[in-house]
Order: C-alpha cells, then sequence, then structure tokens
C-alpha cells in the first residue's frame, strides 16, 4: 500500500502534487470524483441550502419568496406540542429498531445465513416486505389493525371481548406504527447479516468446534465478534432511517389520532407540504437534517471508532 | 450498455413528445369518482376537437391529494396547464395574488355569465376579476337508513332543530342501533358538522366575516357556540366504536352495509355507500335525507346550502382555445349530460333535468332555490387554516380541547395565514 | 442427529416458520385484494375471494397504460441504478486507493446525503430542477435519485474496494496499467457482487419513488408507476382492490431483479462491510 499510495513523507505539496501527477493519480482523480461531487452538491446541497434559506420566510408556495419573517418558523416549531410529540415519537422509533428490529434481523440471520435452497426461499421472503410499495404496505396493514374486520378484531371476536381499534387508540396506535416499520425494514438488515456472516471463515469455526465450544459459544464469541463492523453500520442505518419514517404514516393513522403518530417527516408533510407552510416545512427539514447530523457524527465517534466503515 | 443506450434514446424521445404546440389546450382534472367521469371527459374533448379542427385538447388526471401536493410547483413552471380543476375558497385567492392565473372577464360577456348560477360565476372571481369557469356543485345533506330510523320509531321528517337530532340520536341509540355513522380518521367529515354548525349558528355572512377577522374573527361566540352543540353530540357518544380508524370512504361502506342510522354527507354519498358496501349494492332504495337542523336563535337561513363549488381556472399565458373550451365543457349540453351520469349536479342554470335519481335532483332543486350556499369551510379558509379547523372539530369529538381552545386554534391559524 | 440438536432444529424451523407466516400473509392478502370487490376487500380483507374477479388484474395488463408506466419506470430506475453504479464507484475508487489532503473531509461532506430525505426540501430541489430545464425529463427524476443515493453507494462501495488485494493493483502498475485502466479492467469486474448489492438498493427506493416523479413530471404519458397507481383514487371513493391488483403486478420486476442479484448480493455485502 505504502509504495503505491506514496508515503506521506516531509515532501512540499507541490512536490507532492507533482509526484502524483507523474503516478497518474492527479488525472484519476479529476476525472473520477468531480461527477460524483458535482451531481451531488447541486441535487443534495444545494437544495438543503436552499431550504435553510426558505425557513426564514413565510412562504405559500404561490408568489415571491419576500415575507422575511426571521426566526418566527422555529419558534413556532419549538412551542409546538405536536412537534414535540413527533420527536419523542421519532427516539421510540430509533429504540424500537436498535432493540427490536435489529436483534430479530441477527437471529433471522443467523439462522438461515448458509447457502441451501430453503434458506435462499427465507431470504427472499424476509427481503419482499421491503420491495413492497409504502402504500400498499399501509392499506395492508390498516386492514389487519382493523377493528371490524381485521385479524385483530378476528381475534377479539375469538376471544369473546370488545373489538379492539388499536390505530384509534392514542396509547397504542403508535405501537402498531413501530410493528409495521419493523415488519418492513428488517429484512434490509437481515441481508447486510447474512453477508457478513457468509465472511466468517470456516476455519475459525472449525477451530472452535475443536476447542469444544457449544453452539452459543460460537456465536457470542466467534461469529457476533467478526460482524461487529456489519451490525454498528447496520444500526447506523436503523438510527438514521427511523428520524426519516415517512411514508408508512400517513397511510396507516395520518397522523391521528389526536395528532399522537406523526414523526418528523409525516409532520413536515402534514403542517409544512400540505398546508402550504412551505418556509414552515423548511423549518423543519432544517431541524431534521441537524438531529441527523449529531446523532451521525456522534454516533461515528463512539460507536464506528477511527477509520470505521463510515 | 447497449439497452442503456436505448433507455437514453426513449428519455430523447419523451422529452420531445411532451412539448405541446400553440394553443392547444392542457387540462390538469383530478380524479372523478366514478369511471364514467375520466370517459366523458374525454369523449368532451374528443367532441371539441372535432367542431375545432386544429386544436388539440389533452387531459391529464391526478387523485386530490397529488394534485394538491403538486399545484404550488406546477404552476410556477412553464409546464403549467393551461386550466385546472379547483375547490375554489382560500387556495384559489392565493393563486390570483400570485398572478399565475389569467383574467377572463372579458371573454365572458353577460349572455355567457346567464348560463351560470350568479353564486358559480361569484365563486370564480376575486377582486372583481373573473379567472375561471363554475362546473358542479355539492351539497351536503344527513343522510339516513330508513329502515333503521323505522325500526328505532324516529321520523326523521320531524327532525326540524338541534335539539331533535340529539333527541333522535339518543332515542336510536336505546333502540341498539349505531346513531351516526363517521369517518373521523379523515377530519374533515367531523368538521362537515362544525362547519355546518357555524353556518346555522353565524350565517354565511357571519363565516366571512370572521374569515376577514372582523368581530374577533373565529374567537367570536358564535363559533363557541358551534363547538359546544358539537361536543353536545359527540357526548352522547353516537358514533360507531372506533370511528377514529375510519377513513370517510370505509364509514361510507359501513353505512351502505346498515351499520348506522345517519351519515352526513354531499351527494356523492349515494354512489359511495354503493361502491363500498360489503354487497357491492349498498342500501338502495332505503336511503334518504332530511336538510341539516336549525339551530334555534341561529343567523343562518335554514335552507341555506352548505358544500362545495368546483370549476377550472385558467392560468396565465393560456391560449384563446382555452376560454373557448371550458365555455364549450360547460355548455348546457354537457352540464345535462353530466348530471345524467351522476358525475355530479351540475350548476348550469338549466341543466338540471338530466338527473334521473330524486334524491339528487331534490338536493339540485335545494340548491337552486338556496338564499345562500355556504363553501365547505375548510375550503374557504385555504390549506392552513382549513386544516387547523377540521383538526380543531376532530379535537372537540375526541374530548382532547374545548370548545373556547378550538375556537381559539382556528383563529390563532388565520392571524397567521 | 443427537436429540438437542433434533429440538434445537425443530424451533429453527418453528421460529422461520412463524416469521416468514407474518411477513408473507400482508403479501398474499396484498394479492387477493386484486380479485375482490371493494366492498368485499373491506369486509374480508383475508379470505379468498367470493369471485374471483380476474377482470381486474386483466384490465390493468391489458389497458393502455400500464405498459407505458411499467416502461417509464424501467428507464428511470435503470437510468439511476446505473448513474449511481457509475459515478459512486469511480469516486469510492478514489477514496480507497488514492490519499490525498481533504479526502476525509469529502467524504464527510457526502456523508450529509444520509442525513436527508427527498420530502424535506421537495420544493427547492424542484426549484433546482426547474432552473436546469429538466421539468418533464425524466432527467429530472433520475439525476436527483442518483445524488440522493450517492452517499449510501460511496460508503459500501469504497469499503469493498479497500479489501481488493493490494497484491494486484501493484503488479498492473508494474505492467503499466494506470489508475484508470486499473479501474475499468480489474476494480469494475471484481466487483460485480457490491455493484449488485447497492444496485438492487437504489432500484427498490427509485422503483417505488413517489413524491420526486410527482413534481417533476407533468405529461401523463410520463408517469411512472407510483403517479400511475394514483387513478384509482377518486377524491371520495377508493378502488384499493385495483391498486392493490396494481401493486401486485409492480412488485414483481422488483423480486425478479432481486432474484437475479441475490448470489450477488450475498458475496457482495460480506466484503463491504465486515471489514468496513
Amino acid at each position: 500500500m505504502t509504495t503505491m499510495t506514496g508515503s506521506r513523507s516531509q515532501l512540499s505539496p507541490a512536490a507532492r502534487i507533482a509526484r502524483m501527477h507523474r503516478q497518474g493519480k492527479l488525472t484519476a482523480l479529476l476525472l473520477f470524483l468531480p461527477p460524483a461531487l458535482v451531481l451531488f452538491t447541486l441535487f443534495v446541497i444545494w437544495p438543503i441550502f436552499n431550504a435553510a434559506n426558505l425557513s426564514f420566510f413565510k412562504w405559500s408556495g404561490y408568489g415571491a419568496i419576500d415575507n422575511f419573517v426571521g426566526t418566527q418558523n422555529y419558534q413556532r416549531l419549538a412551542n409546538h406540542s405536536v412537534f414535540h410529540q413527533s420527536l419523542w415519537n421519532s427516539v421510540k422509533l430509533i429504540l424500537a429498531s436498535l432493540f427490536i428490529q435489529i436483534p430479530l434481523a441477527l437471529t433471522l440471520a443467523l439462522l438461515i445465513y448458509k447457502k441451501t435452497s430453503i434458506n435462499t426461499a427465507f431470504r427472499l421472503i424476509f427481503f419482499a416486505p421491503y420491495i413492497l410499495a409504502e402504500i400498499a404496505s399501509g392499506v395492508i396493514w390498516s386492514f389487519i389493525f382493523d377493528g371490524d374486520f381485521g385479524v385483530s378484531g378476528q381475534i377479539a371476536t375469538a376471544l369473546g371481548i370488545e373489538p379492539f381499534y388499536i390505530l384509534a387508540d392514542r396509547q397504542f396506535a403508535f405501537l402498531a406504527i413501530i410493528t409495521v416499520v419493523v415488519w418492513k425494514y428488517f429484512g434490509y438488515h437481515m441481508m447486510i447479516f447474512i453477508a457478513a456472516l457468509q465472511a466468517v471463515p470456516d476455519d475459525l469455526i472449525e477451530a472452535a468446534d475443536i476447542d469444544g465450544a457449544g453452539r452459543w459459544q460460537k456465536v457470542f464469541y466467534v461469529k457476533l465478534p467478526l460482524i461487529m463492523h456489519a451490525i454498528k453500520l447496520s444500526a447506523f442505518f436503523a438510527i438514521v432511517g427511523a428520524l426519516q419514517v415517512f411514508d408508512i404514516i400517513i397511510p396507516l393513522t395520518n397522523g391521528g389520532p389526536s395528532n399522537s403518530t406523526h414523526s418528523i417527516v409525516s409532520y413536515l408533510y402534514t403542517y409544512g407540504l400540505a398546508q402550504l407552510n412551505v418556509g414552515y416545512g423548511a423549518a423543519v427539514g432544517v431541524v431534521l437534517f441537524i438531529l441527523c447530523m449529531v446523532t451521525a457524527f456522534s454516533y461515528r465517534r463512539l460507536a464506528m471508532g477511527k477509520g470505521g466503515a463510515l | 450498455m447497449k439497452s442503456f443506450c436505448l433507455g437514453a434514446a426513449t428519455v430523447l424521445g419523451l422529452t420531445l413528445a411532451g412539448s405541446a404546440l400553440a394553443d392547444d389546450v392542457r387540462m390538469l382534472a383530478i380524479e372523478p369518482n366514478v369511471p364514467e367521469g375520466r370517459q366523458y371527459y374525454l369523449d368532451v374533448a374528443k367532441a371539441y376537437e372535432a367542431a375545432n379542427p386544429g386544436t388539440k385538447v389533452q387531459f391529464d388526471f391526478l387523485d386530490d391529494t397529488s394534485f394538491k401536493s403538486k399545484l404550488p410547483t406546477l404552476l410556477q413552471s412553464s409546464a403549467r396547464p393551461d386550466a385546472f380543476f379547483t375547490w375554489t375558497g382560500g387556495v384559489f385567492y392565493e393563486q390570483a395574488k400570485a398572478g399565475v392565473l389569467k383574467d377572463i372577464s372579458v371573454d365572458f360577456t353577460d349572455a355567457d355569465r346567464k348560463n351560470y348560477s350568479p353564486s358559480g360565476i361569484q365563486s370564480m372571481s376575486h377582486d372583481g376579476k373573473l379567472y375561471g369557469v363554475p362546473m358542479y356543485a355539492a351539497s351536503v345533506v344527513l343522510w339516513y337508513n330508513k329502515a333503521l330510523v323505522e325500526k328505532a320509531g324516529v321520523d326523521p321528517k320531524a327532525i326540524k332543530n338541534w335539539e331533535d337530532l340529539l333527541a333522535a340520536s339518543k332515542k336510536i341509540q336505546g333502540a341498539g342501533i349505531v346513531p351516526i355513522v363517521m369517518g373521523g380518521k379523515d377530519k374533515w367529515p367531523i368538521a362537515l358538522f362544525y362547519g355546518q354548525l357555524a353556518a346555522r349558528i353565524a350565517g354565511t355572512d357571519g363565516v366571512a366575516a370572521a374569515d376577514k377577522g372582523e368581530n374577533e374573527g373565529f374567537n367570536n361566540p358564535a363559533f363557541v357556540q358551534a363547538g359546544e352543540a358539537l361536543k353536545q353530540l359527540a357526548d352522547l357518544k353516537p358514533f360507531q366504536p372506533g370511528y377514529m380508524d375510519t377513513t370517510q370512504p370505509k364509514a361510507a361502506g359501513l353505512f351502505g352495509d346498515g351499520k348506522g342510522a345517519f351519515y352526513l354527507a354531499g351527494n356523492f354519498l349515494v354512489g359511495a355507500q354503493a361502491q363500498n358496501s360489503a354487497s357491492g349494492k349498498g342500501l338502495g332504495d332505503d336511503l334518504d335525507f332530511i336538510t341539516f337542523p336549525a339551530v334555534d336563535g341561529g343567523k343562518g337561513d335554514p335552507a341555506d346550502t352548505f358544500g362545495g363549488v368546483n370549476g377550472w381556472l385558467v392560468t396565465k399565458d393560456a391560449g384563446k382555445s382555452t376560454v373557448d373550451f371550458l365555455k364549450f365543457l360547460t355548455n348546457n349540453k354537457n352540464q345535462t349530460e353530466g348530471g345524467r351520469l351522476k358525475i355530479w349536479l351540475p350548476i348550469g342554470t338549466d341543466a338540471q333535468s338530466g338527473i334521473a335519481d330524486p334524491r339528487l335532483r331534490r338536493i339540485a332543486e335545494g340548491l337552486s332555490k338556496a338564499p345562500h350556499h355556504q363553501l365547505y369551510l375548510d375550503q374557504m379558509l385555504g390549506a392552513s387554516v382549513g386544516a387547523a379547523l377540521n383538526d380543531a372539530a376532530a379535537q372537540i369529538v375526541t374530548g382532547d380541547i374545548s370548545p373556547e381552545e378550538a375556537a381559539a386554534l382556528v383563529e390563532e391559524a388565520r392571524e397567521m395565514r | 442427529m443427537n436429540r438437542p440438536g433434533f429440538f434445537l432444529a425443530l424451533v429453527r424451523a418453528a421460529v422461520l416458520s412463524i416469521v416468514a407466516a407474518l411477513v408473507i400473509v400482508p403479501l398474499i392478502a396484498t394479492f387477493l385484494g386484486g380479485f375482490k370487490s371493494v366492498g368485499e376487500l373491506r369486509a374480508s380483507p383475508f379470505g379468498l375471494p367470493p369471485v374471483w374477479r380476474i377482470e381486474t388484474y386483466t384490465d390493468i395488463l391489458g389497458g393502455p397504460v400500464f405498459w407505458g408506466y411499467i416502461q417509464n419506470s424501467l428507464i428511470i430506475s435503470f437510468s439511476a441504478v446505473f448513474l449511481t453504479l457509475m459515478l459512486a464507484s469511480m469516486a469510492a475508487y478514489i477514496f480507497a486507493q488514492i490519499h490525498f489532503f481533504g479526502s476525509k473531509y469529502i467524504q464527510a461532506y457526502l456523508l450529509l446525503g444520509l442525513m436527508f430525505p427527498f420530502a424535506t426540501a421537495i420544493v427547492p430541489l424542484f426549484l433546482q430542477i426547474r432552473n436546469f430545464g429538466l421539468l418533464d425529463n425524466p432527467l429530472g427524476v433520475i439525476l436527483p435519485q442518483t445524488a440522493f443515493s450517492m452517499a449510501f453507494a460511496i460508503v459500501l462501495l469504497r469499503s469493498f474496494f479497500q479489501q481488493l488485494p493490494k497484491e494486484l493493483f501493484e503488479a498492473a502498475y508494474v505492467d503499466g496499467c494506470g489508475y484508470i485502466g486499473f479501474f475499468f479492467r480489474f476494480t469494475l469486474p471484481l466487483s460485480t457482487p457490491i455493484l449488485a448489492t447497492v444496485g438492487t438498493f437504489v432500484f427498490v427506493q427509485s422503483w417505488n419513488n413517489y413524491l420526486l416523479p410527482l413534481v417533476v413530471i407533468n405529461d401523463s404519458a410520463g408517469y411512472t408507476w407510483p403517479l400511475g397507481i394514483m387513478r384509482y383514487r377518486g377524491e371520495f371513493m377508493v378502488e384499493w382492490n385495483r391498486i392493490l391488483a396494481f401493486v401486485s403486478l409492480t412488485i414483481l420486476p422488483a423480486l425478479i431483479f432481486f432474484t437475479f442479484t441475490q448470489k450477488y448480493i450475498v458475496a457482495g455485502l460480506t466484503r463491504g462491510s465486515v471489514k468496513g
């Protein structure tokens, strides 16, 4: 590696660039990096920047953007109880993702990571919810939770108790949403774990066998430590994903009952876009962005260590 | 690689095909509630093209939610359609103020205007300028299931005021029947009660005054009183179990299944309760309606109607053909045909003759005789205040807030507008 | 097989079957829903349809618009996949292969792309697309989707490229193969697994994306299927049976894509994520 990528010795910057050029590195750098960076900057960073700017305006989406209101949007946001609830809901989603979804995905991955045709079939099944469009997931699950005709209604009838309408219940509606989120996204994490598990070298397992390690010992002392990087990466995607849950909430509860089940993004959509408060929505977006960034960079610091996968 | 190049070629082809010629007419409509609706528009377009060779009329359709999300961005791009569907009210005023619409006052002579009801023309105007053409109206009535009210011993025709309705609900409940089916998840079905009550108590003038912020805006006692009346009803627990997890279409299906006695909704319910019912047939002849009851001491005329007005707004830079086509689309013959197909209640002055369903016909007659037609409050007030109003109504019913707090919430949103 | 082994196998089979059932019942209900009427769907969402209304499916398949939507969606999704893989792998290659000043900062900058779903800035994004004159153009959907996939793709691809044996590069370099030549002749061909992995995730996200095509595409001839499906949502009546039938039909291409890339995926993520 050192010979190829250059020992970072005491060369002057100019000399370093000259050497990079000789090695053909500079050409590669100038040819390969800019397209991705330019596209990313134009369609991701620039809109973020503009959204940040919009968040200081009151703008309905129609007409000129000329009603500067300072931090008014942020003040409203800070005082809106529905937004507080959506933050709290996002915390619940993160916890559920970390402590229900990831362990579930990991368990299943441990059960089916070996390459057999039946395992391949299970993989396809477990990954299918991730493929199913959000709109269909939402409506099918709202049928499941239906107190009259859905599965929960049939269970209640069978037990001879009053039907229970979970999506209409302030206490439990969000639990229903968490269920669907876990259902829809666990397969994604499972795929990451399966792949990682397959990379655990067979000789390590054999060595553990020779040492007389039991089934569980092999899992906890050999397999899990070896895929820790995949777990950390997956947990990172889970956290950021949980902060961005959106499409599933609108068809399930539409944020209700009593606005108790909004996520940050469904809040943004409902109170920003749908109600034509574009500036206000932008302020929500900025807050979300900062939350994600703080979470991501502190996670990187805490969990990934130096030179981690991120 | 090869397949990608093919893809890119198709991409180019699409782009070229997308650009329209100068005086063609591009219309953006919402998805009609009945499949015949789509075909109807396409047929009218074809008929117009046949009569006006060289002009093409294209209809694009979007469901109402997508339509509303898309419109602000669309209208500010060069890809804007020449005319688009509107619910009139607050959002229309925003669009007019932003200068994305075309003033078509001069294109409509007095003779042209005679084909439409004055209130329809009024709905399409802002600051004295006409921006569009009305096409149909919706009117909310209190539907009932004949068999169920009979079984409970209630005579719906005798329900004249709000107290009567409360008493009837109690009696129906006593007979073990759900008094009112409600699609609470969508919130606006609850707000229909709130808005209707406000219109009966404050009158259309009172509602208009509140919209302008006169007399304390929505903090005016009339709106608190409307909230109190709604709370009186909610306190009886008259809705089916799980009503807050019931969307409007599902509620219509439950009503069509005979799961409750009353249902407050517009004329669309005739089709919706049948289509969503388990049998696909709905209540049939057991479906009838009364007008919304009066409120004692209220300023609103009990003959006033409440509901929507819909039509088409013309965008700036639209060519001459657009207005011409809109006149064609809303001419007497096409209006009558639309009414006959049960797509809507036509707003044209002479177009009611085609309505076959006697109930729909009665609604249409009520509309034409009404001293005032109050626009749905959420549409009148615009997107943000309208949503606040729907939310406030739902929260009165679930008991989260008091009628005073509800009124204050709406007023706060109005002041932020 | 010994006794505890047999017992564990039984538990394993039970766990897998239960989870599979929980996963698959909603999927089957989606498929069956397409055979019911709206009312039947509401009153009996999980039962077998009393009458098999095949016409819901055949109407969609035989209708004039379905294949147009699918074609538009395929063009957009495949283009987004291709562009993402191309640009992200080039950038990831630089990060993996060349140390240069600012590399860390640029990677942190790209990480910002993970913090930001479409919905949060759809209006500024729209304005940007409009300024480039890309409205009503599939590129107006493809380019932003590619940009938004960039961060995730680069993270995975870079960590995979770092695992390629160093000796290979040294040998190639001595033989006169430059950095660019090495990328095309060795890195890409050796990385089909991770490319397939990232490709699948990008494909699914692009395939199901609704909000971006909604604001970019105006002409219904250019609609992607998530826009096309909305034709069954009237203002007061939603034809859920048709929506479910439509979704069932559109899940197939994505499933085929997944099945096709399955063997690559498994091998791919392995090396990408494990060593980080």
